[in-house]
């Protein structure tokens, strides 16, 4: 085999091998938004069962986890009970849930079988879910005391996780 | 009917003017407007499909993201800001067509590299037969001989 042609091939490969192995060093569920960093994008929302408004902007002062779900989406079901627990567990860190694609009867079932401990609000037309770059369920935004977006997790929820990145939003 | 109304009033979701500024262009409407929401969502890319655009997508979210285009154009927002708005959102990724900036470059440049490459190594490797002097093989063979004669005209 001519040897140009073999150390092309060589450094094609290799570079490929580079990239790839680049890539299996990164965590999938940590995603780089380009919101971090940021103001978390302001809304106002209905909550499920009581109608009142939830204001993102009065829970200034105080860390935030942002989780979006839906009932229709399984590893939601996984990652609720640690949610409500870790909310249970932190009253110095607000959790609030922002339910979009669904219905409201459904979302009462769900909370009312499988428990809630936090304030879950609905997105009617996704606009919320948009402003946050919401690709699919579940996602969780952390947000420091002062609303700035620090950390961003695509997947179920994890303990380990979820105080990992609680770590990110009280370091500020 | 009135607490209701009321309750609306105070729902707010995030607005693109917080995000790209108030519209910089004029306010569509008609047939005009469904025209460029078409256009312009052709050029996202749906979160939650497989390399569709958003104006082609029958995904709920895709229909979601049709419809906010549709909202900024009617508003008075350039296609500019719209793309900048989802860009703010979920990077880069949503846009079909990648800016020719930063590492994105290459997804430009590298094809255009690889393509005079080769143009390059064929233009190199026809120069080098050319120039390979290729002498005619010596054959001790009479009948070879005798087709040589014929084709010189020389009798056998």
């Amino acid at each position: 085999m001519n040897r140009t042609v073999l150390l092309v091939g060589v450094g094609i490969a290799a570079t490929l091998l580079g990239v790839l192995f680049i890539g299996l060093g990164k965590n999938p569920n940590e995603i780089r938004s380009p919101l971090i960093d940021r103001p978390a994008p302001t809304f106002a929302l209905r909550e499920v069962g009581t109608g009142r408004t939830v204001d993102l902007a009065q829970l200034k002062g105080t860390p935030v986890v942002l989780n979006f779900w839906a009932t229709w989406c399984a590893p939601c079901w996984d990652e609720h009970p640690i949610l409500v627990a870790n909310a249970k567990m932190l009253p110095n860190v607000q959790f609030l849930g922002v339910v979009f694609q669904d219905e409201e009867s459904k979302i009462l079932s769900f909370l009312n079988q499988r428990g809630s401990s936090y304030p879950t609000v609905v997105d009617e037309r996704g606009k919320t879910a948009i402003a946050y770059g919401i690709g699919g369920v579940p996602e969780t935004f952390f947000l420091d005391a002062n609303g700035v977006i620090v950390a961003k997790f695509s997947g179920p929820m994890s303990n380990e996780a979820l105080q990992e990145n609680l770590r990110k939003a009280f370091r500020r | 009917m009135m607490i209701v109304l009321l309750l609306l009033l105070q729902l707010k979701v995030p607005d693109a003017a917080s995000f790209v500024g108030p519209p910089q262009g004029t306010p569509l409407t008609g047939q005009q407007l469904t025209q460029r929401a078409h256009e312009v969502s052709g050029l996202l890319r749906c979160p939650v499909c497989q390399g569709m655009a958003v104006a082609d997508s029958p995904a709920e979210m895709a229909v979601n993201m049709k419809a906010q285009v549709h909202e900024l154009l009617a508003r008075g927002y350039t296609e500019e800001q719209i793309l900048k708005y989802f860009e703010l959102s979920y990077g880069q990724f949503v846009l079909l067509r990648p800016k020719f900036e930063g590492v994105n470059r290459l997804v430009w440049l590298l094809p255009i590299g690889a393509l005079l490459v080769g143009i390059g190594l064929v233009f190199f490797k026809l120069r080098k037969l050319e120039s390979q002097h290729v002498a005619p093989p010596a054959v001790d063979d009479p009948y070879v001989d005798r087709v040589r004669n014929l084709v010189r005209g020389d009798k056998p």
